[in-house]
């Protein structure tokens, strides 16, 4: 019998009754700067008069979407909006892969934009399946 | 524990009641040692000799938080070298290799297990997160071990894999390990060596004259003929819509087949790099694996085994 | 911690020279530092008195301790072990039962609850059992797989009126059926979101459908086929598809709201027994 969950010491904790339900889009507002605020409310607009309702249709996570607002936090328009392009193309690859991609727990393939800006020291690799 | 005292009890307690606890605290350990003199020495569950006792049935189960308290308790009373190493042991199985590190070093001088203790030492050190800092205290004088000297070397030389640094000489390198690894060993040498990298820049101006030819070059074979089609259908419909002179589809579509072709070039490049990282990660991973099965060609420490 | 060294003098301070005595201590000891919801160090003390009890009086009490310290911690494989240990050093029927209830009741909590079931059924074979109890824990088995109807049977099996059986009765009746919702959202397109309560983004779908099924049928009329298949293609059958698969998933997720709801006053008000 190996006791390796008490390697580390541990407090009381309760565990939650509540079935949790995996909320599809995150609707925070980001305040950083006045163009990221206007892009949010953007993209909240598009999740709920379009996104919600047009079905579960991008098979990446983040979403096209919340991987183009990343971008935009990340580098600059101009440059976001080429990762997006890139993005969407490879969104319509009918052949994309479980070798390629690793699976997300929501069962959509990872692909975060950490491994588009161009910075090796960055990319994020992933092995197996359903991390969460 | 006085400094314990001082610190928490002070502020929440009268001058008196600290007083009462100070000698109650004072008398603690010896109250233990009478114990263990007036009565049964077994019979005083925390006497050192049955905290070691609880400490190694706590080692053996693997339970090492709980070891280390017992192993702790024990060497506040008794000094001995074996349940030292068994106190650094217990910080290297549960990941604290600095804790650990710093444990084997208290061992290090005249004791017979000063050995062993270097080896565990260099170990706990290998792990500990820098391989360029292990190899400085691979170089420091004082802390060689003469009986161990060729598998710290070993591990020495595994640790140039493991990172970007400079890489040894190739004869130089596999003259250190045994024959029965030496093949396995120069494979991997010379894959961190040579390793089989796509050039970003190669598969950003391949793109550049034909879109997509760069992700296939990087191996994303379907990514690059839907690039292709993508860019190559877009400037049809671009061209088609001017020649029957609907000129805003013209324009609309020529806009999205530029931003294709442009965004296609700009994945190329980081095709490559991610095919690069996976190529690192890959060989990262087989280099782990390889020592991780053979214990880094480290030798077993006996009186530890048999605990096992 | 100074619960601890004042604990740990007063037990020094105490100890009797008997060893009868000595390792009741040492039980009490560490069933203080429970009480007291230090749960990590009393199970390094409940291990202590384990391996100190030659007598083996306390095999049964001391890993059933520790199973409990576990459970409180959220670590319920590790308090299924101990249970299991207890069972298996339980000297009378009555605490095998216990231990087995709380192997159930752990299992309920780990929402394993197939293998709660599987052991509900081997103890409602034995003749001294509660079947009350049977029922009740296998009545929550059932809530926390989401089975709200066949809790309500089992509670009813205890009593007609428990209140137990009112809540999942209750419950499995404001629920809203997933089928329905995406059948009735094929035939007209929002109205599996307005049937969950969704009215908003109902009406937002049915919006949608009626504006690219009009944009696709008069790109056909005016014969640009180009246009009207790409509209059909990409637009229309995109939002009507989606309208079937978000009327479910709206469904669903009112069933969970309706759920959860139940569930947060089974964890923070219900009075009677919890797993």
């Amino acid at each position: 019998m190996t006791a390796q969950s008490d390697w580390v010491k541990w407090d009381a904790k309760e565990i939650s009754y509540e079935i949790h339900s995996p909320t599809h889009h995150d609707y925070t507002i980001d305040k950083s700067s006045f163009g990221l605020r206007i892009l949010s409310y953007a993209r909240n607009a598009y999740y709920y008069f379009i996104s919600d309702v047009d079905g579960d249709n991008c098979p990446f996570f983040p979403s096209c979407s919340a991987f183009f607002i990343q971008s935009v936090k990340e580098s600059n328009i101009f440059r976001a909006s080429l990762m997006f392009t890139d993005r969407f193309i490879r969104d319509m690859n009918l052949f994309k892969n479980n070798n390629r991609y690793s699976l997300h727990a929501t069962k959509k393939y990872i692909d975060p934009i950490n491994n588009y800006l161009l910075e090796e020291k960055r990319i994020i690799l992933t092995t197996g399946e359903f991390i969460e | 524990m006085n400094n314990y005292f001082s610190n928490h009890f002070l502020n929440s307690i009268n001058f008196y009641q600290t007083k009462v606890l100070a000698i109650i605290l004072f008398l603690l350990p010896f109250s233990t040692i009478l114990f263990s003199q007036t009565m049964n020495i077994d019979e005083n569950y925390f006497s050192p000799k049955n905290r070691l006792a609880f400490g190694n049935f706590l080692f053996i189960q693997e339970d090492y938080l709980r070891a280390i308290e017992e192993y702790k308790n024990y060497l506040m009373y008794i000094d001995n070298d074996t349940v030292r190493f068994k106190y650094a042991e217990s910080f290297y199985r549960i990941g604290k290799y600095n804790e650990a590190a710093d444990n084997f070093k208290s061992i290090f001088y005249g004791s017979l297990l000063s050995d062993e203790a270097k080896l565990a030492f260099y170990k706990a050190s290998f792990f500990n997160g820098s391989y360029n800092s292990f190899r400085d205290i691979c170089k420091m004088e004082g802390y060689q071990s003469e009986k161990y000297a060729k598998d710290i070397n070993r591990l020495f030389l595994i640790s140039h894999l493991m990172d970007e640094s400079i890489l040894p000489d190739t004869n130089h390198f596999l003259k250190a390990f045994p024959d029965s690894t030496k093949n396995k060993v120069r494979e991997l040498y010379m894959m961190k060596k040579f390793p089989s990298k796509k050039n970003p820049t190669t598969a950003m101006l391949l793109s550049m004259f034909i879109p997509g030819a760069g992700k296939i070059y990087t191996g994303e074979i379907s990514d690059g003929i839907t690039a292709l089609l993508t860019t190559g259908v877009l400037a049809y419909l671009a061209a088609n819509n001017f020649k029957h002179e609907h000129n805003f589809r013209g324009w609309l579509f020529a806009g999205l087949a530029v931003f294709s072709y442009a965004g296609t070039v700009y994945g190329s490049y980081a095709s490559a790099q991610i095919y690069n990282a996976g190529v690192r990660l890959n060989f990262d991973n087989e280099v782990k694996l390889y020592f991780e099965k053979r214990n880094y060609l480290l030798p077993k420490i006996n009186f530890l085994k048999t605990n096992d | 911690m100074i619960k601890k060294i004042v604990l740990f003098t007063l037990f020094l301070f105490n100890v009797q020279v008997n060893a009868q005595n000595q390792i009741s201590i040492q039980y009490e000891y560490a069933h203080n530092l429970m009480k007291t919801r230090q749960y990590f160090d009393a199970i390094t003390e409940f291990k202590r008195t384990l391996f100190f009890d030659i007598d083996k009086q306390y095999s049964y009490s001391a890993n059933y301790s520790i199973g409990e310290c576990y459970k409180a911690g959220a670590m319920l494989d590790n308090a299924i072990q101990y249970f299991s240990i207890a069972q298996y050093n339980a000297r009378t029927d009555d605490e095998k039962i216990s231990a087995q209830l709380e192997i159930i009741k752990t299992n309920i909590l780990r929402r394993t609850t197939e293998r709660a079931h599987q052991i509900l059924n081997e103890i409602e074979k034995i003749s001294s059992i509660n079947k009350d109890s049977v029922n009740y824990w296998r009545g929550w088995a059932f809530i926390f797989n989401d089975e709200w109807k066949e809790a309500a049977n089992s509670f009813a099996k205890i009593n007609p009126n428990h209140e137990l059986k009112k809540l999942a009765e209750q419950v499995d009746m404001d629920k809203v059926s997933v089928t329905f919702a995406k059948v009735i959202s094929y035939i007209l397109p929002g109205s599996g979101q307005i049937y969950s309560g969704s009215i908003l983004p109902g009406l937002i779908s049915l919006g949608w459908n009626l504006l690219s099924g009009y944009w696709t049928v008069s790109a056909f009329n005016e014969s640009r086929v180009f246009d009207g298949s790409v509209l059909l293609g990409l637009i229309w059958l995109r939002f009507y598809r989606g309208n079937i698969q978000n009327a479910g998933d709206f469904a669903v997720q009112k069933n969970n709201e309706i759920s959860n709801k139940a569930l947060r006053y089974l964890q923070h008000e219900y009075k009677g027994n919890r797993p």
